[in-house]
């Protein structure tokens, strides 16, 4: 998937300028920066909820820009939110099975098993509404979601936020990573850089709303101004003292 | 007791007409977030379409598969042409609301200028009468009964079975992440307005039959009703209209049969207020 | 001739009661589908009131009645009743619920209590209604004259200007200008302080009492009343021409009643009545031209024949001559100074050109000119709070506070636990008395819940908050803001159709004419508190820069403007502490850069201000100290040179 020179904003000003990023199948990209940078605003216009008012955004050879978001689905894009994730009062299982809407309805129980071989802790709660579960399961459920479609590739805004720690260690670590293990094409959008680089083949690096750099987690570890673009000032390489 | 048997029976056939209508009622609100106050002018026009089948020779039974297919475009028209277009604006629900009064007056007169100011009724028989456990039904209030009871018996299956209808029940919850499923949002809701306008026809024509004469008002009572149905049981939750259903009608011929007859839809009225005040989002509704 | 006069007394009646739904509705928004049941009350009212003992009403004047008063008695009866009728339907109207559903219940209310009167006879004569009710003074003339018709019709005439000229008394007075902010976003309302369920009791109780007169006027010219005259459709009839004419105009409303009710009443008289036509058509087509004609209203014009008029206020500055800064005045000014009114979409080109480097002396400046005005008044307005200099008192500048306290707010080992979420764990900070401190860290770190925590719009669960060195922790988040600690929000909350001054004058406390007792009081009452609140607004304005677009509806205003707007609003209340919500959040870099200045300028001043930023950059050039928070701690404090050393700093920001 590709993104050349989007700019796109909420109706008045543009949030985001020029930005061209892409993600081959089997990458891991991932999309870092400070708040209000314009992360969220990339995602949300590459899969038709905002619209783009300039450049293109390709799916393989398909023109996506501006579809509207259930056709970019259709073209193979999973997009998992940040917030309001998942259908709060339909069940585990009918999430999922909204999730395989676009599949032959034979195949829906298949996926679903497979959903649940990558994230087991789904299937102990298959009828319980999505709305009870905690942080950390609405998240796993709302990459199950996605996931039953088996798409070309998957866009995650944030998935860690509003999780501790230590469950977003795991969800990076484990279930992203294992996502990507099994072949997916990643484009996930984070907060918490240092984790999600150690799972990143590439990564950009926004600021501002538009492209501040660009690398490999080793290439931009020892960058100076990889600290800069995060808390301004002299840039200077990240500490080695500490994880 | 016999008084108290048969006001339950008509409790059942009011509970039975009114659920159609409610659940009609209630699935539009929630996928599309409208409170469409024309429901009782639509329903007025299903009653006279079955009537003017009824009146060309036909069986009533036939007018009403006639009104239920007039009603079902009636309704896609209402939404695509009318809220639809305010809603892209962004106006406000308060909007929507009085759009909704003013397209319910033009439904609805327009059909009273039509048919003008007699009250007309079904040419139909009304079959044998039954006695079941103390209650005494005509054939047709069996049959009345029975279609509510397989109306609510489909949206069941429809809801929570059907892929159309987790993909509504989807699309109310969360309409952004519906699209993101590769739902075609639109799509459904203009299904789901057809399927509701269907009922709507439907809980018409049997409203019409029930009560044997109506005219183009005659509806509008009903509508407090409904909404007193629909409130009680959560707007937007197709069981809890069931529930609002069942509760209403009951209660409703219940105190008619003994208080006076006339303020039966006091009971009606005092649920809905009570509802407002206390629980807006029903019974089985989400606590706010 | 005695059309003429049918036509006008309708006419003044329909005038009067659409004056009251305009007032509710227009102008407060509180829709009440249920308007209807108001004017019966008052028509029921005067007529029990001025029945004599024996008429021929069924018998239910054995129970009820019979005094038979004199005029105007029934009439303020009516008024009375109308206004009382109101008050069981507050809890309608309160702030839980969502406004369709309370107009829903107002409808059914209306329709039910039509049934229920038809059907009840004992009550108020069922459907048969009440006959001969006399006329007003019927005993001294006699109503068939044509001398007292006129007198009559002049009378209605008469007290329907009275209430326009009443209803203009409340509206155009600060009460009315928070009716009208209730009305465009009541949620921000209630958060600056505004009683939403006493101000929407107010105004139902005041359209119940005009309704309930009009009905009173109708039922002492037509003597008679019964349920068919007030069906529930009859206030869709009001409704339509209240929207047609103009909600939110009271000549609109005015305008509506001669086209709408008197056009529907009196129509089909000139439709020529052929034997053809089946009887119902005309009403039935009356129904549904008004059907269409809502509709089409609300499609095409929405805010109706008359819209409502902006409220221009001609700031005290602006007649004298404008204060010039320094040569460094970036371009732009130029134009600006022009007076030019419209606002340009793009934000680059904004007055932004106003604000030269000279932001503290075009301050000073109106602050001069401010002075004189405030003296210039009868009372200058001193808020009830810290004494406050005489001088400053129309300016903008903060409360002083009490000497001696250089910690002036305190976190002091705070809480908060969401079901098991620490989202502020053990946080101790200090904020000192005229520093402009920063509160920084990643998303999830804490520091939105810490600003609740701090004031008072959440409470902790350990720990305590120190205002002055006093523990505040158990005041709600409205009486901190009496006592001068006061926040902004993050979300867009602006009064759209209120001009900016207005939005700003909204937040200006202790003005005598925001309530319904100093608006019905007049200007004279409350002149000197709407003339120093206004010379404040100006100041605050020119501090930032945005006095030319004073009398610019908010709602017109770019994303970045509007964010200043409620800033601004904070600022007219006076703070002593200002809690900032990222405050730059999706702001154009260089306006971001004007509002640090103007910030810098109030802290110098003696404000004290805390602010959430993500924008590190005016962290930078502004803020010091900046404290930095992560997973619901306090990592460290300094200015950004000294935290970009440290390496926690960094690594919370990169870990997340």
């Amino acid at each position: 998937m590709r993104a050349d020179g989007v700019t796109a904003g909420y109706g008045g000003d543009p949030v985001i300028h020029a930005i061209s990023v892409r993600v081959e199948p089997r990458e891991v990209v991932s999309i870092v920066g400070p708040n209000g940078s314009g992360k969220s605003t990339l995602l949300k216009s590459l899969v038709g909820v905002l619209r783009v008012s300039a450049g293109t955004v390709m799916v393989g050879d398909r023109d996506v820009t501006n579809l509207p978001p259930e056709e970019v689905a259709r073209a193979g894009v999973g997009y998992v939110p940040q917030v309001d994730d998942v259908f709060a009062p339909l069940t585990v299982r009918e999430n999922l099975e909204m999730g395989g809407y676009l599949l032959p309805r034979k195949a829906v129980s298949a996926h679903v098993e497979q959903v649940l071989a990558v994230f087991p802790r789904l299937g102990s709660m298959l009828g319980r509404p999505a709305g009870k579960l905690s942080g950390g399961e609405r998240k796993m459920l709302a990459m199950g979601r996605v996931l039953m479609l088996e798409p070309a590739v998957f866009l995650l805004d944030e998935p860690t936020a509003n999780l501790a720690p230590a469950i977003a260690r795991s969800l990076l670590d484990e279930h992203v990573r294992r996502l990507a293990e099994g072949g997916a094409t990643v484009l996930i959008v984070e907060q918490r850089a240092k984790a999600v680089l150690a799972i990143s083949d590439r990564t950009y690096v926004l600021g501002g709303g538009r492209l501040q750099l660009e690398g490999t987690p080793a290439e931009l570890s020892a960058s100076p101004d990889f600290v800069r673009s995060f808390l301004g000032g002299g840039g200077r390489a990240i500490p080695s003292g500490g994880t | 007791m016999s008084l108290f048997l048969a006001s339950i029976g008509f409790g059942l056939i009011t509970s039975a007409v009114l659920a159609i209508a409610a659940i009609g009622f209630t699935l539009q609100f929630g996928v599309t977030d409208v409170l469409n106050l024309a429901f009782a002018s639509v329903m007025t026009a299903g009653a006279f379409v079955a009537y003017w089948v009824n009146q060309a020779g036909l069986s009533v039974w036939l007018g009403l598969l006639v009104a239920m297919a007039a009603c079902s475009l009636l309704s896609v028209l209402l939404n695509l042409v009318v809220y639809t277009p305010f809603q892209r604006r962004g106006s406000t629900p308060i909007t929507l609301v009085i759009v909704s009064l003013g397209m319910a007056l033009i439904i609805e007169f327009g059909i009273a200028a039509q048919v003008g100011g007699v009250d007309v009724s079904y040419t139909m028989g009304q079959g044998r009468t039954f006695h079941i456990g103390g209650l005494i039904l005509t054939t047709v209030q069996l049959v009345i009964i029975g279609i509510s009871l397989v109306v609510m018996a489909g949206v069941h299956v429809l809801l929570r079975y059907s892929r159309l209808g987790k993909a509504m029940r989807a699309t109310a919850a969360n309409r952004t992440l519906a699209r993101n499923c590769g739902i075609r949002t639109s799509r459904v809701i203009a299904v789901t307005w057809a399927v509701t306008g269907a009922l709507c026809g439907l809980a018409g024509t049997v409203f019409a039959i029930d009560i044997g004469s109506f005219g183009p008002t005659s509806p509008d009572l009903f509508l407090v009703l409904i909404l007193a149905a629909v409130f009680l049981g959560g707007p937007g939750h197709a069981y809890g209209a069931m529930l609002g259903a069942a509760v209403i009608g009951i209660a409703t011929e219940v105190s008619a049969a003994f208080i006076t007859p006339d303020y039966k839809y006091v009971v009606a009225f005092v649920a809905l207020l009570a509802m407002l005040a206390v629980r807006p989002a029903g019974l089985l509704g989400a606590r706010a | 001739m005695y059309y003429i006069i049918n036509l006008l007394v309708y006419g003044a009646v329909d005038a009067m009661a659409c004056l009251g739904l305009s007032q509710q509705f227009g102008i407060a928004g509180v829709t009440n589908f249920g308007f209807i049941i108001f004017q019966a009350a008052g028509a029921y009212a005067a007529a029990i009131l001025s029945l004599p003992p024996d008429t021929a009403n069924g018998g239910f004047q054995s129970y009820l009645g019979g005094w038979h008063l004199p005029f105007p008695l029934p009439w303020i009866g009516a008024a009375v009743a109308g206004g009382l009728l109101a008050l069981p339907f507050t809890f309608l109207v309160g702030r839980r619920l969502r406004g369709d559903f309370a107009a829903v219940g107002l409808l059914v209310t209306a329709v039910l209590v039509n049934l229920l009167v038809t059907d009840y006879r004992p009550f108020l004569n069922g459907d048969a209604g009440l006959a001969i009710v006399p006329s007003p003074l019927q005993g001294v003339i006699s109503p068939l004259t044509t001398r007292y018709q006129w007198a009559y019709v002049v009378l209605v005439i008469a007290l329907a200007g009275g209430v326009y000229w009443f209803l203009r008394r409340i509206t155009e007075s600060p009460y009315g200008r928070t009716l009208r902010a209730m009305r465009d976003n009541d949620r921000v309302a209630d958060s600056i302080g505004k009683n939403l369920l006493s101000l929407r009791t107010g105004m139902l109780v005041l359209g119940g009492a005009i309704a309930g007169l009009s009905g009173g006027m109708l039922v002492g010219f037509i003597n008679t009343w019964s349920p068919a005259a007030w069906t529930y459709a009859e206030t869709i009839v009001l409704f339509a021409a209240v929207i047609i004419g103009g909600a939110g105009n009271h000549r609109g409303a005015v305008l509506g009643a001669v086209l709408v009710p008197l056009a529907f009443e009196e129509g089909s008289r000139f439709i020529p009545n052929s034997q053809n036509l089946p009887p119902n058509l005309i009403p039935s087509l009356q129904w549904v031209a008004i059907g269409l004609l809502i509709v089409a209203f609300l499609w095409f014009r929405p805010q109706g024949l008359l819209p409502e008029r902006k409220r221009v206020i001609t700031l005290p500055g602006q007649a004298g001559v404008r204060p010039r800064g320094p040569a460094n005045v970036p371009d732009g000014a130029a134009s600006v100074a022009d007076g030019a009114a419209s606002v340009p979409d793009g934000a680059a080109s904004m007055p932004d050109g106003a604000v030269p480097a000279a932001d503290l002396r075009a301050g000073a400046a109106a602050d001069q000119r401010a002075a004189p005005a405030a003296d210039r008044v009868a009372q200058p307005a001193v808020p009830q709070r810290a004494a406050v200099p005489q001088r400053g008192a129309g300016a903008g500048l903060p409360a002083r506070l009490p000497a001696g306290q250089d910690d002036v707010l305190q976190a002091v080992d705070v809480s908060r636990d969401f079901g098991g979420v620490h989202a502020v764990s053990g946080v101790s900070m200090s904020v000192r008395r005229g520093t402009l401190t920063g509160l920084i860290g990643p998303n999830g770190a804490g520091k939105s819940t810490l600003l609740a925590l701090l004031a008072g719009t959440d409470r902790p669960s350990a720990g305590k908050i120190l205002y002055q060195g006093q523990d505040i922790s158990g005041l709600p988040a409205f009486r901190r803001a009496r006592i001068g600690l006061i926040r902004t929000f993050q979300l867009a909350s602006e009064f759209k159709r209120l001009t900016v001054l207005e939005n700003l004058l909204t937040a200006a406390p202790g003005n005598r004419g925001d309530s319904f007792r100093g608006a019905v009081a007049g200007r004279r009452y409350w002149r000197g508190d709407e003339a120093a609140a206004i010379s404040r607004a100006e100041a605050v304005l020119g501090r930032f820069g945005l006095t030319d677009l004073a009398n610019s509806y908010a709602g017109d205003l770019s994303g970045g403007q509007r964010r200043l707007v409620e800033i601004m609003r904070a600022l007219m209340a006076e703070p002593a502490v200002l809690l900032l919500d990222e405050p730059m959040a999706g702001v154009h870099p260089e306006l971001a850069r004007r509002i640090g200045t103007a910030l810098s300028g109030l802290c110098a001043e003696g404000m004290t201000i805390l602010m959430v930023e993500h924008e590190l950059a005016i962290m930078d050039e502004f803020c010091d100290p900046v404290v930095v928070m992560a997973e619901g701690s306090v990592l460290a404090q300094g200015t950004m040179a000294e935290l970009r050393e440290r390496t926690e700093v960094v690594e919370a920001y990169l870990v997340g």
